[in-house]
């Protein structure tokens, strides 16, 4: 079983993000890790393949500073990897990252085609489904379990009032919630493997694709402007008996807070 | 008329003694080979260098029983055996020499001081030495303390013979009607026992117990290899060959090696010959157990348990083990040794420590106190084997309690356990204008604030306090900020060398690229593995302890301490400044100096109680029996101090968490000695 997971690496969830001068997110000294979802996604093939067999295929776009969260998932148990790297991806959107990705991973000959169901920086949400839109593959999205049968499996997706049971075909894709799979920690055997396991890297042009396809020129949504949230303020602790204390508060939600 | 005995009174044959020692010392011999071997089972090791400082080990603690008089009733018990042995062995010699080897030195004052009244008053020793081991082994049983069949063995072995000593020489002093008599004044007593009797039941009588007593003392030395006795030489050497690192330091894994199969202790092979030796030394005091919070708390951790159950590791895997490795040697030889072979394949799927020798929950259940090595009148290394256990269970398997996954990726992506973002690292000082060694360079001292001092609340105080209290002393410092990661302590007691060794490598380039000398640190944790750790990765720093720096400070007039504090403190002593790094006095100095009567809880200074949080167990969620911080609270508060003073960042959380558990934490307050000072500056001010 050939189990391909489409990985990111994002900022650290803990980065203090700022914006540079010309408005953009500035990165300077940002921790990198792998996307906490790709990461469930990661560790659900890991199982998939101890369970069935096969190898974990990572799939990536980025650029050498991706490589080290490559190893990483090589380090749990990724056999080995392909990204793809091209200055033109520079500034790229969904749609045409979901197109580079898409040649990326049918070239893997995939069983199963993992994925986070969104990333933790830019959290559209959107990459997998393009992909499965693009490779015609059936999805289930947003899953906490994938039970795995003859050439077909069941998968569960979480709704806002319960679960889902989906079953579908194989090849499919599936897009991990948190609850997938706990990622494993590394072992130092793991590390160490991990630095002589195959990474290939691509360009746009080995997969056959347009370099000016791609990038800001071409992208289906554009920015106009990023702003940092309001830093949070401190709680109030509203004092005295508790009839004039539930007045204050009631008055502070009406009037301050304007949320009753 | 010179004083002297005949030799031999009464006995045909006493050159018999001769060939019998030869047989006993080749029985003894060989017992003691074959623990040899199982103890080369295991790595080398080397710890024979310094040999001066070894031997000096060996008077102070096994002829001056330092350690072992620690503990009074059993200290005593041992010491009056020990030394009442000795000199009857020093007296045999003596015989042997006079009769066979025909020195005369049998006489006079010799003779009567050491021995008649000596010796008798060394076996009076040894007898009451046994009768205090029986009363705590079997009439008020000691904590601890086991009984097995060999317990009772060599106990009955040595009061027969001490008793059949004195019955001999009372027999010879009635019989002979022995003019010196009166200089062995319990064979005297005894020969009273046996004026009655004819001359020739006495010659009888005598004889047979003659031939006992050396049976019996023969036998003895025949059977030490085979028993507990073995710790009479193997005691010895499991405290010559000590480590003489500083305790604080851990040993460095090479993780380049790419030789190297395996990292830590997964097997019983992994382990060194020492560890393998300390198994043997072991006496089953119980002292280990007695001092171990885990234990006491009721997790299934026994510092002892774990010695004991790795012995019998020893003894059966090691026997395989050595049998395979024969078979290995010699491969084609004959039908016994193949079957020896194929035995051992079976068995020699050598079985794992862990699970084994410990439980996974007592693995981790160790919070590396390091009381029980403390403790050990031996010099038995409990702490580093479950470290190489840890190190096994993380680096090669990644098998630890789920918990410590978070608290491993917070070191790795944000340099600190609680993986809050590193960028914030500094926040605490933003109102303080601290200077910061990037951008104001490089200061006298260092401030190393750590990762509880520049992330937690309640330990931001104590690091506001220090920064006021190193301005009124018109100290030249500044803090690295966010360039400053966690030391790694925490990862490295969990087994996680590697990204303890990213870690001390990461601080030590930053601190070498500024030319960092003096270091200040306020968390004994970050103390100890800079000053003890760091330096087997380049980092050379003089690195001071808060407490010890404040002392100072306080000694040499440095501080504005006018006003007195009142009141009552205790003081809980934290084992990595403690009984890792022996500093005891100065935060009693400190407590002193500000005027505040110090009442100590019943276990302090070497002895004192864990927190709780050693050994990474801060990050470990403590889920089996009692909790450790309780258990220490609640002996602070037996104090009925209005306070409780900590050093230690850890045992500060513990400690305070534990008051509020307590509902006393309005009452009790628990503060950092820096807190108390900064208070003592303030009301001077």
């Amino acid at each position: 079983m050939r189990i391909v997971v489409c990985m990111k690496q994002t900022f650290d969830t803990e980065a203090k993000i700022a914006l540079t001068a010309d408005g953009l997110i500035d990165s300077t000294g940002v921790t990198l890790v792998v996307d906490p979802y790709s990461e469930f996604a990661v560790e659900k093939g890991i199982q998939f393949k101890e369970k069935f067999g096969g190898e974990v295929v990572i799939v990536c776009i980025g650029d050498t500073q991706a490589e080290t969260a490559i190893r990483q998932c090589m380090a749990m148990g990724a056999d080995r990897a392909v990204i793809v790297t091209d200055p033109a991806m520079d500034g790229s959107d969904q749609s045409a990252t979901a197109r580079v990705l898409a040649k990326a991973v049918i070239s893997q000959e995939p069983d199963i085609i993992l994925g986070g169901f969104k990333s933790v920086d830019s959290g559209s949400a959107q990459v997998m489904l393009r992909l499965a839109e693009i490779l015609n593959l059936p999805h289930v999205n947003v899953v906490t379990n994938i039970e795995i049968g003859e050439g077909k499996a069941i998968a569960t997706r979480e709704l806002d009032d319960g679960v889902e049971l989906v079953e579908v075909s194989l090849p499919a894709i599936f897009t991990a919630q948190q609850g997938l799979a706990e990622p494993r920690y590394p072992s130092v055997k793991g590390i160490m493997q991990a630095k002589k396991k195959e990474l290939k890297r691509l360009t746009l042009a080995d997969l056959d694709i347009d370099p000016t396809s791609v990038g800001p020129a071409n992208a289906k949504v554009k920015i106009h402007g990023l702003t940092l949230p309001a830093p949070r303020k401190g709680g109030r602790i509203i004092g005295g008996e508790i009839p004039e204390a539930t007045a204050d508060l009631v008055k502070a939600l009406r009037d301050e807070a304007k949320v009753i | 008329m010179n004083a002297t005995r005949q030799i031999y009174w009464n006995i045909q044959g006493h050159i018999a003694i001769y060939p019998l020692f030869l047989v006993a010392i080749v029985i003894f011999a060989y017992g003691f080979y074959l623990k040899y071997r199982l103890w080369h089972v295991g790595q080398p090791v080397d710890r024979n260098d310094r040999k001066g400082a070894r031997a000096k080990s060996l008077i102070g603690f096994v002829l001056g029983h330092t350690r072992i008089l620690r503990r009074r009733q059993p200290g005593i018990m041992h010491f009056l055996i020990f030394w009442g042995m000795v000199c009857l062995f020093l007296g045999t010699i003596v015989v042997a020499l006079q009769s066979d080897v025909g020195l005369q030195i049998m006489h006079g004052p010799f003779y009567l001081y050491f021995m008649s009244l000596i010796l008798n008053i060394a076996g009076l020793a040894v007898l009451l030495g046994l009768l205090i081991a029986l009363y705590r082994r079997y009439i008020k049983p000691a904590e601890g303390l086991d009984n097995q069949p060999d317990d009772a063995v060599i106990l009955i072995l040595l009061l027969v013979i001490i008793l059949t000593g004195f019955l001999t020489q009372g027999l010879r002093i009635a019989a002979t009607h022995d003019p010196w008599a009166a200089w062995s004044p319990v064979g005297n007593l005894f020969a009273r026992l046996f004026a009655g009797l004819g001359a020739a039941t006495q010659s009888e009588v005598h004889r047979a117990l003659w031939w006992s007593h050396l049976f019996l003392a023969l036998g003895l030395i025949a059977y030490l290899p085979y028993s507990k006795l073995i710790h009479i030489g193997t005691a010895p050497l499991n405290i010559y060959f000590r480590s003489l690192e500083p305790n604080g330091a851990l040993t460095r894994l090479d993780l380049e090696d790419e030789d190297l199969e395996t990292f830590g202790a997964a097997k019983l092979t992994d382990l060194t010959w020492k560890d393998l030796m300390d198994t043997d030394a072991c006496v089953r005091c119980g002292r280990c157990q007695n001092n171990c919070p885990a234990y006491l708390t009721g997790k299934p951790l026994s510092p002892k348990a774990l010695i004991q159950d790795l012995k019998l590791q020893v003894h059966q895997q090691g026997k395989l083990i050595l049998a395979a490795r024969k078979t290995a040697a010699h491969p084609t030889t004959g039908e016994h040794e193949t079957a020896a072979g194929s035995e051992l394949d079976a068995g020699l799927d050598e079985q794992n420590l862990v699970g084994t020798v410990l439980s996974e929950d007592a693995l981790w259940s160790c919070t590396t106190c390091r009381a029980c090595m403390e403790q050990c009148p031996v010099f038995v290394e409990h702490v580093p084997k479950t470290i190489e256990m840890r190190r096994n269970q993380v680096l090669m398997e990644s098998d630890f309690p789920a918990e410590l996954n978070g608290a491993f990726k917070g070191m790795e992506n944000n340099g600190n356990p609680w993986g809050l973002g590193w960028a914030k690292r500094a926040e605490w000082a933003d109102d303080l204008g601290v200077k910061v060694v990037a951008t104001d360079g490089a200061p006298e001292y260092l401030y190393w604030v750590g990762c509880a001092g520049s992330f937690d609340n309640r330990n931001r105080k104590v690091s506001a306090a220090m920064v006021q209290i190193m301005r009124a002393a018109g100290i030249d410092f500044a803090i690295l900020g966010t360039e400053e990661k966690c030391c790694g302590d925490s990862a490295r007691r969990l087994g996680n060398e590697y990204l303890y060794q990213s870690l001390a490598e990461a601080n030590i380039e930053t601190l070498n690229g500024y030319g960092i000398k003096k270091i200040i640190t306020q968390c004994p944790h970050c103390f100890n593995t800079l000053k003890n750790e760091y330096p087997q990765f380049g980092g050379n720093f003089e690195v001071i302890h808060h407490s010890a720096f404040i002392a100072q400070l306080i000694a040499a007039g440095r501080l504005p301490l006018q006003a007195k504090l009142n009141g009552t403190i205790t003081y809980h002593d934290s084992c990595y400044l403690g009984r890792y790094n022996a500093i005891y006095q100065p935060p009693r100095q400190v407590i002193e100096a500000l005027g505040l009567k110090l009442i100590e809880m019943p276990r302090s200074q070497r002895e004192s109680f864990c927190c709780g949080a050693g050994g990474g167990r801060m990050w470990l969620e403590e889920n089996l029996g009692e909790r450790i911080n309780m258990q220490r609270t609640e002996e602070a508060l037996s104090t009925n101090a209005s306070c409780i003073g900590t050093a230690c960042p850890f045992c500060l959380t513990m400690l305070e968490d534990g008051t509020k558990r307590k509902d006393v934490a309005e009452n009790i307050k628990t503060l950092d000695l820096a807190e108390l000072v900064q208070q003592a500056i303030q009301s001077a001010q």
